[in-house]
This record gives C-alpha cells, structure tokens and sequence, in this order.
C-alpha cells in the first residue's frame, strides 16, 4: 500500500473527523479500513480500485466455499461491491472493520436474491436501535482489537474445529449435504456447529484484555 | 420445552440470522429480540466478525475478465440516478422496536385488535413470505391464554409485560420455544399487560435450516 495515499488519508481524516478519530486510533486501523475511509469521503477510483483487488476475489472464494456456485458468487460480488463504493460514506471503522462490513453487505445481497423486498439490515451500532441502553464503551480501539483476536483465534484452531465454525456460514443446501454425507440428523450437525462457535466465544474471553 | 433447550435453539436463531438463512417472519422476530437483549446483540457482533475474518482469509478466486471494468461502468451510469436509500428512522418515543415498525399498522388503535377470548386479543401480521404465520397477542394483566398446543413449532418473543407458564417466566426481549404437541398455559403477570410477537411455522414446510431442525423435532 501506498504511503502517500495513507498519510493523504490521515491528514484529511483529522481536519473534518470527531474527537474519535485521533491519529493514534487512524493509526490503528488496517491499510483496508482506511481505503475504506478514504472512498468515502474523496470517492477515490484508485483506493476503490485496490479494495476491489483485495476483497473481491477473496469474497468470491468464501460464497463459493459457502455453496453459491460460480455466477451467483461473481453477482452478490459484484453488487456487494458496488454498495461499497455507494454506501462507502456510511463505513464507521468504530463498529466494524473493513472485512467485517463488507462480509455484512454480501450477506443482505444474498439475502436479496432470495427476496422480492429488499430489507435493509439495522445498524447494531446505534444506540437508538437498543430498547434498552447498551454499553457504549465501544470504540475503534476495542473493535480493533477485538477483530484481531478473532483472526487469532480462527488461526490457531485445529482443522477439525476450524471447518464447523466455516460451515456455519454454509448455505441450506451445503447444511444438508453434510447431513447426509455424515449420516447424522441436520440438528446434530447444528448442534455440532454451535458448541464449535461456543468453544470459540471461551477461546476469546480466555485472551482477555491481553493481545 | 425446557430453559436448555430453548437456549440451545436460541443459539441456532443467532447463527441463522448472522448467516441471513431465516424466513422473514423468524429474521425480524430475531431482531427484534437482539435490539432487546444486550447479550444477544454481542453473539451476533461476534458472528458477523467471525464471518468477515474468514472472509478475508480465503484464498483469493479470479473473478471473470474485465469485472472491475464493468463494475465502474455500471457504477457510472448509475451514480445519477440513485435512488434514496432506505434506512431504518429512529424514534425514541414509539413503543415499537424498530424492525417491526414496518410490519405493524396501529399497536394502539382497538381496531386493529380481534378478540380471541377473555382479556385475549390477536393481530395478524403480514410477512408476505408464505412461512406459517406471525400474530401479536395481548394478554391483560393475570389474564391466561387457554391450555393448548401447538401445530407448528412456535418461536415466541415478549415485547412488554411478562407471562409464565409450565417451562418458565419469561420477560421484556426473552424467548420462549414451543415445539408442535407442547401444551402450555401462558398467564400474563398481573401487574401490566402482557404483548408477545409469536411466529408458528404452521402447515408450511419450512425450508431454511432452523426451519427444517425444526421440522425434524417436530416427527
């Protein structure tokens, strides 16, 4: 990545951007969240372009992986990827990051085909969603690291974890598939996916505060 | 159904939802219940990072010759013409939680309100996706909803006041899941009126992977 185009993005970044975003938390953020950023604000073609060359062709592995077959992943990619350049302006790197934002957009294209309405998915990170007050000590810092974690985690998994906690991704079809290559219910191999997930949750509460 | 179990298929609930396989009816049930459980709102933070995470970690596929080419090409004609995107309005002095407000005409006007027995009240709602069916019900205070089971599963969400029944007491954003042939009788706590959105997945057969673990405890 280019470093001019990062520091073009940090010193325009902290002219116009709350107290939220010092450079030390900018500092924080992956090259991809302040590409990211960067679209949004400048509707920046090249910066565009480099997120499109990074996610793009590893967002169209996972719908494949996850059951899609080869034009239904190149199409929720591509529209995904246009509401990226469309809805780059609304990308908060206190809530999510790059990777998981866009995971999210492929998610309701997906939905999408499935539906005749589309239906927007709420913003979770708005206080006024909550019937009841969450807590809002949230903030790049802890979505950083919290993200980082996970990465961690998911690496360190054994293979055999690993694949259920990806399988929960997986689509309908892919879900019975196993099923029936397994010989087991569909609900042991739910059961299965979710105790993975729990398992995971422990790992990262293990790490605790540290990194 | 017992306290474990629901939580065990509350679970399945969350993943389907980060996942985006549920029918619309259980999709808005799910969350609405996230917007009321603080807990719950955290499992599906942590769902959707896990799947940007292994997102990004695939190993990258080309996509077809000239994709980005017509990407910008599509994104230049239609820059101009975009359309206002449709965002959830906030407004802190509705009773509603927020993704049922498109689905529910008048909570307030007694119209929109058939009654079903004492202090029993019913409103269909219109998901519009063939999954079963979705009511609000209303229980006055220490009001009971008759003994009876049930056709379909049931995925039951408290939206305000407070009931029990054989399996538990449930409150404000807690769900309740009954499965077809579970008897219950639900009483309204007595010191408020008790709502409850309750989607049944009905003579329908359902298709989405809860859907279909839930047909499967259903035999």
């Amino acid at each position: 990545m280019n470093f001019r185009v990062v520091a073009e993005i940090i010193s325009s970044l902290d002219m116009s951007m709350g107290s939220g975003f010092s450079n030390d938390n900018l500092n924080n953020l992956s090259e991809w969240d302040q590409l990211l950023i960067l679209v949004g604000r400048n509707k920046d073609k090249s910066a565009f372009k480099a997120l499109y060359e990074h996610f793009a062709p590893r967002l169209k592995s996972f719908l494949l992986r996850i059951g899609s077959d080869e034009s239904a992943a190149e199409e929720i990619c591509q529209e995904a990827m246009i509401m990226v350049w469309r809805k780059a302006e609304s990308f908060n790197p206190e809530s999510a990051g790059a990777s998981t934002w866009i995971f999210t957009i492929a998610r309701n294209k997906r939905i999408d085909r499935l539906r005749k309405e589309n239906r927007p998915m709420p913003d979770f990170n708005d206080p006024s969603f909550y019937k009841k007050p969450i807590d809002k000590s949230d903030d790049i810092l802890q979505r950083v690291d919290e993200e980082k974690k996970i990465k961690k985690a998911l690496k360190n998994l054994p293979p055999e974890q690993a694949k259920l906690i990806f399988s929960a991704y997986y689509d309908e079809k892919s879900h019975k598939k196993i099923a029936d290559e397994t010989d087991l219910p569909l609900g042991t191999v739910k059961s299965r996916i979710r105790l993975a997930i729990n398992r995971l949750r422990t790992q990262l509460d293990e790490f605790g505060g540290s990194d | 159904m017992n306290k474990q179990n629901t939580l065990t298929l509350l679970e399945s609930l969350l993943i389907d939802y980060a996942n985006g396989t549920l029918p619309l009816a259980l999709e808005v049930l799910v969350e609405t219940h996230i917007s009321m459980n603080p807990a719950s709102a955290k499992s599906i933070r942590m769902l959707l990072q896990i799947g940007g995470a292994l997102m990004e970690n695939s190993d990258p596929v080309s996509l077809s010759e000239g994709s980005f080419e017509r990407l910008m090409a599509e994104i230049d004609k239609t820059d101009n013409s975009e359309e206002e995107a449709h965002l959830f309005v906030s407004n802190d002095n509705n009773l509603l939680p927020l993704p049922l407000r498109d689905y529910i005409q008048d909570v307030d006007s007694p119209r929109s309100w058939k009654r079903i027995g004492i202090g029993l009240f019913e409103q269909a709602l219109d998901f519009g996706d063939n999954f079963g069916s979705a009511k609000l019900y209303r229980i006055a205070p220490g009001s009971s909803v008759p003994s009876h089971s049930h056709d379909g599963n049931e995925v039951t969400l408290v939206l305000s006041g407070g009931f029990t029944d054989e399996y538990g007491t449930y409150g404000p954003g807690d769900i309740s899941i009954q499965e077809t042939g579970a008897v219950h009788k639900p009483v309204a706590d007595d010191d408020g009126e008790c709502i409850v959105l309750a989607v049944n997945e009905g003579p329908i057969v359902l298709t989405g992977p809860v859907g279909r673990l839930l047909n499967m405890l259903r035999k």
